[in-house]
């Protein structure tokens, strides 16, 4: 199985080099083809054949192959890169070094080294190493304080998805068909026409195919899986819940806020300091008002109205609800101070002009506010994900340490569940590379897509 | 005028929060007691922040002091100050000797902390871990695979007196003793210990026509259906934490085992029963307490808190709770608060409950020195007066006889009989391995296992039989992988 993986990659190189170089020849063909087997060694040469030896399943292989076959691509990525270069195609950043290399830096190549090395000592002590190690613990079975620690190769991971290797291909390659197909449907369909309106759908069904593979390519647990798609889905609907609401809501707010009113800048500073509470204090916060034998909003309800308000934590919808309210209104203020300030760029020219034309207000603030403020937009949807992802885990814990039954446990809550609180720390670290994978693809992703919309005025 | 209009308000703001502050500091300052929740929780908490406090120590002596750090799984002022305060006094009172007392978040953080520690070559003297954790504890080695903690049994070798503090670990209750022990050595000395009793709303109860506190769970059932059918019933009957220690108790007094080998007290646990008739028997009849809403859940797994808040609120009239906090509901319910034995299954043989705490473990590879120092601390913390005093403090159990003896002749339990129920149902409880708690690697995410299975019965009406045959497979696969790492 190892040398069949190394043997694809050695005809992918090949392929790979007559698709994007303008220039082959037999021995271009022939370094490709080095390039992609050296690239697809390299996990192997660090891993050892784990992924391959006896008793390992179809998904240990099939997650084995993945890896060498991702090397290898990267690896042809930087021969392209290099080939280019070579060929004078990268003229504009060869220009622009040419002109460092003239410019005032005539003390040596080292200095530049010399005078960063203090940032690059931190990031490798406190960034790169631990990334590193999380890593290489990923794949063991370990704990603190034991004698030994037991490599377990992919194992940490394959129990996070499902068994049948064939599906687990299956999926996202259709995916990825569907999206292909909406693509090619848009490029072939005239404006305005029913076809293009049929493709607008067919590239948002496009989108959803992704998340659809993803959650079934994720286990449901039993037979000594975890239950990883319940984990999947909850961190879909709170990421999802906490952003539109941060967002949608900080805008609304910043563009309230932002008219002329009395005592404006005083209510706007005030607007912002929900962003200076921690996580902690919002989940302890929001867990003072709604708990059910000691909150605030709870007693109230009942003593005013008599209305018996459920307990929170008991139902799915009602938990999940409570800490996006909880998380968004904490992100809140922070969307509200990046509006405030994107919305003193919009022009007033433009605003007057659709005034003089007739525009609506909505019309106003769908057609010139929206488009002026989408580099903020831009921005906060990337860190408002970040913060989504990464920084729930305290509210979780003191709203609901992951009730009713799991439902509230999204993917960080998870990782120091396990890792840190259970002391797995293989386990840990295997979900944390996994949230770190879907954190760069989503990353990736928008940077390809809504980054392209996104309009930063003039040139 | 814009702009001072600004530096008004965050004025104002930076005035509210300093109220804010100082309220706080109020109020932490007259309640101390109500942040102490029960400590055999494996909090959650991970921001752990050490705040280590040297104890002042009055004479300036000449010689170089040895330093032994004391790291505490404690962060409130009560329990916290208490070991700070005796930390204190026997620095007075050796002034060679500074015992620096830190605290920590949560045991499991001691422990980590602990375990890094001796890899970086800085270990402390003694930490402070708990009862769940003793297999692991037991099995933890350094990198050059040397056990990290040295039994106390041995360290003292049968000397009476070590620096002239005299020994106190032959006077530890059987309770604690027994449980500590293994394969035929005691090793750490036990400090709060603890089993579970229940609280009684006696006012609420009387009302109800029950005059006495029900002691079966049949006779709970009773009462409940009584307190339910007042004209101003509270909104539930009973509550307690959804921790898996309840559940072990419950096992015990079964006479249920929960792991293989005699519950790992003859060898090592290979296997848990999270499937044992006992354990049906006993789920069964809280989910049946939970379906007609005699039982309170609060929604949170470990949850002290709620709990406790809803027993003193009166939302419920009975809790079944640690017994650390005896002291704490004495002095805060507005009722009559009567403590009883933990409510047994009426039709089986009572067998006996189990203690619940923590102990403090000393590490290996100290100096002779430094080593009768920690000794010395240890035998002094737990003296009969400081165990006396650390028991009325809370109401964890009174760890040594001689501090019981104290107490009788001092006419404690005269004057608070609640302190004495866990003494009482402690001693009640035969020796078997089943009553004296299971010892078992990975038990801290065993635990998990068996509460989050709870929670998923509870809240999402599961059938328990089905439910508990998952949990029992994953508790059995995290005992297995521990046994992978740790096993002989």
């Amino acid at each position: 199985m190892l040398i069949f993986g190394l043997v694809i990659a050695a005809l992918l190189g090949p392929l790979y080099v007559f698709l994007n170089l303008e220039r082959r020849s037999l021995q271009r063909y022939a370094i490709g083809s080095a390039t992609a087997v050296a690239g697809a060694a390299i996990t192997p040469l660090v891993m050892g054949r784990c992924g391959f030896t006896e008793g390992t399943s179809g998904v240990d292989h099939l997650l084995s192959l993945t890896l060498m076959w991702g090397a290898a691509w990267i690896a042809l990525i930087a021969l392209r890169s290099f080939f280019d270069r070579a060929d004078g195609k990268a003229k504009a950043s060869a220009a622009m070094a040419g002109e460092i290399r003239t410019g005032g830096y005539r003390m040596g190549w080292w200095v530049p080294w010399v005078l960063l090395s203090p940032t690059l000592l931190i990031l490798v002590v406190f960034l790169y190493y631990p990334a590193f190690r999380t890593f290489t613990l990923s794949t063991k079975l370990t704990k603190l304080g034991a004698p030994r620690s037991i490599d377990v190769c992919f194992g940490n991971f394959t129990e996070l998805l499902i068994l049948n290797p064939a599906k687990l291909v299956a999926y996202p390659l259709i995916a990825i068909a569907v999206i292909y197909g909406a693509r090619f449907w848009m490029n072939h369909s005239g404006p305005g026409t029913w076809s293009r309106k049929g493709a607008d759908v067919a590239s948002v069904v496009g989108m959803l195919a992704i998340f659809v593979a993803m959650y079934l390519m994720f286990s449901p647990g039993g037979g000594g899986q975890v239950d990883y798609r319940d984990v999947y889905v909850n961190t879909l609907i709170i990421t999802v819940g906490i952003v539109a609401f941060g967002m949608i809501g900080g805008l609304a707010v910043a563009y309230l806020a932002f008219r002329k009113i009395r005592g404006g800048s005083a209510y706007r500073t005030l607007l912002i300091w929900p962003y200076a509470i921690s996580p902690a204090v919002a989940g302890v916060l929001f867990f003072m008002i709604f708990d059910p034998t000691a909150g605030i909003f709870t007693h109230g309800m009942d003593v005013v109205f008599g209305i018996d308000v459920p307990n929170y934590r008991e139902s799915a919808m009602l938990a999940q609800g409570s800490i996006i309210l909880a998380s968004g209104w904490k992100i809140l203020g922070y969307n509200i101070l990046f509006y405030l300030a994107g919305l003193q760029t919009v022009s007033t020219d433009q605003i007057e002009a659709a005034v003089i034309d007739g525009a609506s207000s909505w019309q106003r603030f769908y057609k010139i506010v929206m488009p002026a403020l989408s580099p903020i937009t831009f921005f906060l949807l990337v860190t408002n994900l970040v913060y989504a992802f990464f920084e729930v885990y305290a509210t979780v814990d003191f709203m609901t340490k992951g009730a009713p039954a799991g439902k509230t446990s999204i993917a960080i809550y998870e990782i120091i569940r396990v890792g840190v609180n259970n002391g797995d720390l293989g386990r840990g670290a295997a979900q944390s590379v996994l949230l770190f994978a879907a954190v760069i693809a989503i990353t990736l992703w928008q940077f390809r897509t809504t980054g392209s919309k996104v309009s930063y005025g003039g040139a | 005028m814009k702009g001072l209009l600004r530096y008004f308000v965050l004025l104002a703001v930076v005035m509210l929060v300093a109220a804010a502050c100082s309220s706080d500091d109020s109020d932490s300052g007259t309640d101390t007691t109500a942040a102490a929740t029960e400590t055999t929780a494996a909090t959650e908490t991970t921001e752990a922040a050490p705040t280590t406090t040297a104890a002042p120590a009055t004479t300036a002596p000449p010689t170089e002091k040895i330093d032994i750090d004391f790291w505490v799984a404690f962060s409130d002022e009560a329990r916290l100050g208490f070991s700070e305060d005796r930390a204190a006094e026997f620095n007075e009172k050796h002034p060679e000797y500074n015992v620096r007392v830190t605290s920590f978040a949560s045991y499991n953080d001691v422990f980590d902390a602990a375990v890094l520690a001796v890899d970086s070559g800085e270990p402390p003297g003694l930490i402070h871990f708990f009862e769940a954790a003793t297999r692991q504890a037991l099995d933890a080695v350094d990198g050059d695979l040397n056990p990290i903690f040295k039994s106390v049994t041995d360290a003292i070798a049968g000397r009476t007196e070590i620096l002239g503090e005299p020994v106190v670990l032959d006077s530890v209750v059987d309770a604690a003793r027994n449980y500590y022990t293994v394969d035929g050595s005691f090793y750490s000395m036990p400090w709060n210990t603890s089993t579970t009793v229940m609280f009684n709303n006696m006012d609420m109860l009387n009302e109800a026509g029950i005059t006495t506190p029900p002691a079966t769970w049949a006779e709970v059932e009773t009462a409940c259906a009584a307190v339910m059918a007042l004209d101003d019933a509270p909104s539930g009957c009973i509550t307690w934490p959804n921790h898996s220690w309840f559940v072990e108790q419950t096992l015990g007094q079964q006479g249920e085992l929960l792991g293989n080998a005699d519950n790992g007290r003859t060898g090592r646990a290979t296997e848990v029963f999270l499937e044992s008739d006992g354990m049906m028997n006993y789920l069964e009849w809280w989910k049946s307490l939970n379906d007609v809403g005699y039982y309170t859940y609060t929604g949170l797994q470990r949850d002290w808190d709620g709990t406790s808040n809803a027993y003193l609120a009166g939302e419920v009239a009975m809790l079944v709770y640690s017994s650390s906090d005896t002291t704490f509901f004495d002095e805060n319910a507005e009722f009559t608060n009567v403590a009883s034995f933990m409510p047994s299954d009426g039709d089986t043989d009572y067998v006996g409950n189990l203690i619940g705490g923590a102990t403090i473990w000393m590490l290996d590879g100290m100096d002779t020195a430094t080593e009768d120092g920690a000794l010395a601390f240890l035998n002094f913390f737990s003296n009969p007066a400081n165990a006396a005093a650390w028991h009325q403090l809370t109401g964890y159990i009174p760890i040594t006889q001689d501090a019981v003896d104290l107490l009788e002749a001092e006419g404690w339990y005269d004057e608070s009989p609640n302190s004495k129920v866990a003494s009482d149902q402690l001693a009640a409880a035969k020796n078997t391995p089943a009553s004296l708690g299971a010892l078992l690697g990975n038990f801290v995410s065993i635990r998990d296992v068996i509460t989050i299975a709870i929670e998923d019965i509870l809240v999402n009406d599961l059938d328990v039989a089905t439910r508990m045959a998952d949990a029992n497979a994953e508790a059995n696969k995290s005992l297995s992988e521990y046994e992978l790492l740790f096993g002989g």
